[in-house]
């Protein structure tokens, strides 16, 4: 589905990702931690194409396109979706109204006719339910005085409207409590299917027991330096990433 | 030369035309003194505080005609034009050039305690009535624009809300500008809220033709003693259409106004207002939106004189500039001695889309009282950069994203819009100025 191959990005020019290597398959939950400003955010925005982040050097596929050629608009309508680790304010424009946007501009890509009223209404209640959003969200604006733990809520909730077949995570436990946390990890777990994968930054154990993911990838400074399954993401919680350092140095 | 000699030489060439066609004493008797002013001060430069952002000397200078022999428009406007909104049951009235036409009687029963009427109607039907309110609370101010409108102005509308009225339909004036030749026009306007009345009054300007219009408005509102009154402008015309705006609000105890001026397509708009908070526990919200690109112009002034305890401002104003335009914004909160318990908001946010648009942002306060409580912002920046790629991210075109986030901006203005259907029609127009598709008026899009 994704291969990502010797890729390097700049922000602000300045250097963060110095060629990382990552390949998902379909149906695939991959792990990605790190310390601090190792540069997982920045993988996961260039991925999304945010265009204050610049690619130096290296390709991206996605089944089969070159990625980095599409606008940030048509990598979403390909199927990519990030849960975005701090979700922004958008005063006054209603969730309702920022959905169907969405909705329909999916729909347009691929040539069919905007989403009927009756129908919307009810795509939103469906998903709504799955992630335990209330209703009273829909009116008000994009995350507009949402706590940290309904931001999070509600990018969940975005993915299960636009059903994207690879989801980026980035940090989508952190500010979760622990009900929350299993609702929102529930619900992601409802949505899977053989088709979609998933990339999920995490620096908690508690994902990984909810996921089980496939793969897990540690980023030190930009680089891929280590690669695992699900007990890799054990042993950091355990110890930290200080041994993998200094695995590195030896 | 200033533009205004051309002014002075038609009124000293034509007095007796304007008199005889006006034959308005209230009116007539106040030429001369306008006449005074603007041969001693002339008009307003770009040294007169208020006038800073706008050239009047410019505007003024090209050859407008004038309608000094009162020529009726030739069909009956109300076939001609249809401007009305959609759900929304008013009193119309057409105003075409400064021409006021009559009132149609099929359907427009204003309910009782509402008089709309012209200025020669009210003189004939209530002697002496006009004489009280015609030029009072602007006499207060001098002005050169209104002394303009002053010298030149031969008839006009009155909207009396007698008191205890509770008017459940809004007046709607519509200003028709129409002609084959440049044009210019002077309109003039007094509206009196009666103690413990409650109305609304919407003035819709339009253009019908692509012809250089010049309008000079005075409107004056006298608010009385726990009155209400809801006055609506929405300014959708022409780039040919300059229009010189000047209102002045009189507030006694307790009265309370909301004072809204929507500028969706003009060419250039200047608007003064003034609010004078004379009794306690008077309050006044001001608000304001304007949509502007290409060359277009709007500059907003206001002045609430809090002269009485315990009274409240609080004024918002948005532009989103596009292309060349120019948006000012200026407004000056007086809070006199014994004002106590002043309470006074200001907020002036801007949108630049461009790096051509230019906003002048200038919240005043003067305060000289203690116990007040006052605030005043302003902002100039550009559309949320992380909201954008948030949208872009979730698949919404980048267009389409700054239109929503446009939108929503504007939409927080149009929130303070008291009246529902007039609320959603000007949400609706907004987001159809902002897809382009009001360019100019054809007619009157408010409306169909
Ligand atoms: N817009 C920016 N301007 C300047 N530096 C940036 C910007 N975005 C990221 N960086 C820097 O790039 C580095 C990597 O940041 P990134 O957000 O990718 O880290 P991270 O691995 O996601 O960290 P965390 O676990 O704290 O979320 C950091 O040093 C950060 O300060
Ligand atoms: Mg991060």
């Amino acid at each position: 589905m994704l291969e990502i191959k010797n890729l390097h990005a700049s922000v602000e020019g300045k250097a963060i990702l110095k060629g990382i290597d990552l390949t998902i398959g379909d149906g695939e939950v991959h792990v990605l931690m790190g310390p601090n400003g190792s540069g997982k955010s920045t993988l996961s925005n260039v991925l999304v194409g945010n265009p204050k982040y610049t690619v130096t050097e290296g390709s991206i596929t996605f089944n089969g396109k070159d990625l980095l050629a599409l606008s940030p608009e048509d990598r979403s309508h390909e199927g990519i979706f990030m849960s975005f680790q701090a979700p922004v304010e958008i005063p006054g424009v209603s969730m309702t109204n920022f959905m169907r946007a969405a909705v329909n501009a999916k729909r347009k890509y691929f040539g069919r006719e905007p989403i009927g009223a009756a129908e919307f209404l009810r795509l939103l209640k469906e998903k709504r339910k799955l992630v335990g959003l209330d209703a009273h969200f829909m009116s008000r604006g994009v995350n507009e005085g949402f706590s940290g733990g309904e931001r999070k809520r509600n990018e969940i909730f975005q993915m299960a409207v636009l059903e994207p077949s690879l989801s980026i995570l980035d940090e989508t436990d952190s500010g979760l409590d622990v009900d929350a946390l299993r609702i929102v990890a529930e619900g992601f777990n409802a949505l899977r299917t053989p088709q979609t994968s998933a990339m999920v930054i995490t620096h908690y154990q508690r994902m990984l027991d909810y996921l089980h993911p496939d793969f897990v990838h540690v980023l030190v400074d930009g680089v891929i330096v280590k690669n695992g399954d699900a007990s890799l993401g054990y042993a950091i919680e355990e110890r930290g990433f200080d041994w993998i350092k200094n695995e590195l140095k030896a | 030369m200033s533009s205004i000699q051309q002014y002075l030489d038609l009124f000293a060439s034509q007095r007796t035309l304007l008199d005889e066609g006006c034959g308005l004493d209230p009116l007539n008797a106040r030429r001369d003194e306008a006449a005074r002013m603007l041969d001693a001060t002339g008009l307003p430069g770009r040294r007169t505080e208020r006038y800073k952002y706008t050239d009047v000397e410019a505007a003024l200078a090209p050859d407008y005609g004038l309608n000094l022999r009162r020529l009726a428009p030739g069909a009956d406007p109300y076939a001609r034009y249809r401007c009305n909104v959609p759900d929304l049951h008013t009193r119309l009235r057409y105003v075409v050039g400064d021409v006021v036409t009559p009132e149609r009687t099929d359907g427009n029963d204003g309910g009782e305690g509402v008089q709309v009427l012209t200025f020669a109607e009210a003189e004939r039907t209530m002697p002496g009535w006009l004489d009280r309110y015609y030029h009072r609370a602007a006499a207060r101010t001098p002005d050169g624009l209104t002394a303009l409108n002053t010298l030149l102005a031969q008839d006009g509308l009155v909207v009396r809300i007698a008191a205890g009225t509770q008017a459940a339909t809004p007046v709607q004036i519509v200003n028709m500008a129409d002609g084959t030749a440049p044009l210019m026009s002077n309109r003039r306007v007094v509206v009196v809220a009666e103690r413990g009345a409650a109305g609304a009054v919407l003035f819709c300007d339009h253009a019908r033709s692509g012809q250089p219009m010049l309008t000079t408005q005075v409107v004056e509102a006298y608010v009385e003693e726990g009155a209400s009154l809801d006055l609506y402008s929405v300014e959708e015309t022409h780039t040919a259409n300059t229009r010189f705006s000047h209102l002045y609000v009189e507030q006694q105890a307790a009265s309370r106004t909301a004072l809204g001026t929507i500028t969706l397509t003009n060419g250039l708009t200047c608007n003064r207002t003034d609010v004078r908070l004379l009794g306690q526990g008077a309050t006044t919200s001001a608000y304001g939106a304007a949509i502007a690109d290409g060359h277009q112009h709007v500059d907003n002034n206001l002045l609430v004189d809090h002269a009485a305890p315990g009274c409240t401002s609080d004024l918002l104003f948005k532009y989103v500039l596009d292309g060349a335009a120019v948006g000012a914004y200026a407004g000056k909160v007086l809070v006199r001695e014994g004002a106590q318990q002043s309470l006074s908001e200001q907020t002036n946010a801007n949108l630049c889309a461009s790096d051509e648009a230019r906003a002048f942002a200038q919240p005043m306060l003067e305060i000289y009282a203690d116990d007040v409580k006052c605030n005043h912002g302003s902002t100039v920046g550009k559309l949320d950069e992380s909201a954008l790629f948030y949208m872009r991210q979730r698949g919404i075109e980048e267009h389409e994203a700054r239109l929503l986030l446009q939108h929503a901006f504007v939409n927080d203005v149009l929130r303070r819009v008291g009246i529902g259907s007039l609320r959603e029609r000007l949400s609706y127009l907004v987001e159809m100025r902002f897809r382009g598709r009001l360019t100019k008026c054809n007619g009157c899009s408010l409306c169909k």
